[in-house]
């Protein structure tokens, strides 16, 4: 299986204006202005996936799809939005609670008109029919969304195995509603979009993984070395590589407040990295860096400073290891602003060379939820592609 | 497949959200909203008499012929203006405001030219003199992001940043 960025330009176009018939067809059904935010191919194992799904505590409809394409459509949302799409849908009746079976026959019904208008437009695009299932509810974490995601008749090799995930996430900005809409083709399937996208000089999907692999090392490395630093137990909650336009980099964030560190990165790949935190966690992280003492508001940027080096450090030197290459750091930017706008200025840079990016994020959380750390880097993505080349196993 | 009809046409929404690299407009004293403006810039039109209004939140300065249209301040105004003409706006009674276009870092990489921001500011400005349109107020460079909301029925654009506290202009 091969990928490259032109077909990765597709998928992503495909799948926005999948996602906007979708959210077309809730405004026209229902009255409620649904917009698509942000559509993401993403690169991830099902181990991510499953994880994402499980920790969320989400709700979903799947439907599958065969024929000219196989794989799954999922429909997820929160509990809470869940009740709030229901209740927008019979303002005033009683039941919308999740579970009822009221709520759960009208988000079926919703999943299937959004659904069915998503697939509609990928069997136009590949000129082929393709069928979908009725709709399935799984409440939140019991029984594995993943091995849902397969009981149609494919399965992914290994919980390792890399697998495409297309991720659009849309919003009913009235109502408070969000909720994301999934498309997981079968590896096969992947092959029949890629050849029908006929672009040539493609990276093989190896390539990917190995990037994919060592994102998730740096990750590690990260979480091992804010834990050394801090005396508290940190795990890897999430790590992946999705690639966005490059406007949706910064929509990937809430307008909610931020604290943390902005640095660039000079070499094979160059680009940009943030390290944020919630507002709660920065204070208890500076505090645990500090300890005993109250620390001023210069002493506590220092500290957020210093964290912020550590885990760029602990994040890229695998890069560079892997890649055989050099990557220097600039020094950390405190910054404390708005989520999004932080990571606006990053992605404006490369969007003067570049419409799409590669995103990687991971997420460190201690298990008391003492603190969470985000990750952003954007590297550039002409330099990332010569650098996913070094990965291609030789020819 | 079930088949569904509805008779209610879509409803105006109150709220319409701007996305970045989007623009939008309303005619029913619609709050448009956008957020995350760091060195992007927001322009926000007005036309009293007509009742419409429009956000633009453009990323970078000059079009890229290739480029979505909205991404560039100087295409993101004139399709905007074109939109908010076709809904009864006339140019002549159009005014302006703008927000945005900080400089909040210092890149290395940007070799110590003018900052996204600051071009953001001075493509918007120009676009706007192009079309005689008067700027009639502003919150635009500093170091800190803001997100935006104009309303509809007055025209007051609300500017709300973590720094530097909420004030309307």
């Amino acid at each position: 299986m091969n990928l490259d960025v032109r077909s990765l330009r597709t998928f992503s176009r495909l799948a926005h204006s999948g996602a906007e018939k979708a959210a077309g067809s809730l405004t026209t059904l229902a009255g409620i202005d649904t917009y698509v935010n942000v559509t993401k191919v993403e690169l991830g194992t099902k181990t991510d996936v499953e994880q994402e799904f499980a920790e969320r505590d989400l709700v979903s409809v799947h439907i599958g799809f065969s024929g000219g394409l196989d794989g799954r459509t999922v429909l997820a949302f929160s509990p809470e939005s869940a009740e709030r799409l229901v209740d927008a849908l019979m303002p005033g009746m009683d039941g919308a609670e999740t579970g009822t079976e009221l709520a759960t026959s009208s988000l079926k019904e919703v999943a299937n008109i959004m659904l069915g208008g998503f697939i509609d437009g990928w069997a136009d695009y590949l000129d082929t029919t393709i069928d979908i299932t009725t709709p399935t509810y799984v409440d939140d974490d019991s029984d594995g969304p993943l091995e849902n995601l397969e009981s149609d008749g494919f399965e992914h090799e290994s919980d390792n195995e890399h697998i495409l995930v297309f991720r659009n996430q849309l919003e009913a900005a009235d109502d408070a509603i969000e909720f994301d809409l999934y498309m997981v083709p079968s590896p096969d399937s992947i092959e029949t979009i890629v050849d029908a996208s006929g672009q040539h000089g493609a990276l093989p999907v190896q390539s990917f993984a190995a990037f994919s692999d060592m994102i998730a090392d740096g990750a590690d490395q990260a979480s091992a070395d804010i834990t050394a630093m801090t005396g508290i137990d940190t795990t890897v909650e999430v790590s992946r590589m999705s690639f966005v336009p490059i406007e949706g980099v910064p929509m990937s964030l809430t307008d909610s407040v931020r604290r943390g560190v902005v640095l660039e990165f000079f070499g094979t790949p160059s680009g940009y990295i943030a390290i944020l935190f919630d507002e709660p966690s920065a204070d208890n992280i500076a505090s645990s860096l500090l300890p005993g003492m109250e620390g001023d508001e210069a002493m506590r940027q220092s500290a957020i400073q210093e964290i912020g080096n550590i885990v760029t450090s602990g994040f890229l030197d695998g890069w560079a290891n892997t890649l055989g290459t050099t990557i220097d750091i600039s020094p950390p930017k405190h910054v404390h602003d708005i989520g999004s706008a932080i990571v606006d200025p990053l992605a404006t840079e490369l969007a003067q060379s570049q419409e799409y990016a590669f995103l990687i994020d991971s997420t460190i959380r201690t298990d008391d939820d003492e603190f969470t750390c985000d990750i952003y880097a954007l590297p550039n993505e002409e330099e990332l592609r010569k650098a996913l080349e070094q990965l291609s196993p030789a020819v | 497949m079930q088949v569904y009809t509805t008779d209610t046409t879509s409803t105006h929404s109150a709220r319409i959200k701007v996305g970045i690299a989007d623009y939008a407009f309303g005619t029913d004293g619609n709050t448009l909203t956008t957020s995350g403006l760091g060195s992007c810039i927001g322009v926000a039109l007005y036309d009293a008499e007509a009742g419409v209004s429009g956000l633009a939140h453009a990323m970078l300065p000059e079009a890229d012929p290739d480029g979505d249209p909205a991404k560039f301040a100087d295409t993101g105004i004139e399709a905007l203006l074109a939109e908010m003409r076709d809904e009864g706006a006339d140019t002549s009674r159009i005014v302006a405001k703008l927000a945005g276009g900080s400089a909040m870092f210092d890149f290395e990489s940007s070799n110590g030219g003018k900052s996204i921001g600051e071009r953001n500011v001075e493509a918007a400005r120009k676009t706007l003199e192009k079309h005689g349109i008067d700027i009639v107020a502003e919150d635009v460079g500093g170091s800190h992001g803001r997100s935006l909301e104009l309303d509809g029925k007055t025209g007051d654009l609300r500017v709300r940043s973590a720094k530097t506290g909420d004030q309307t202009l």
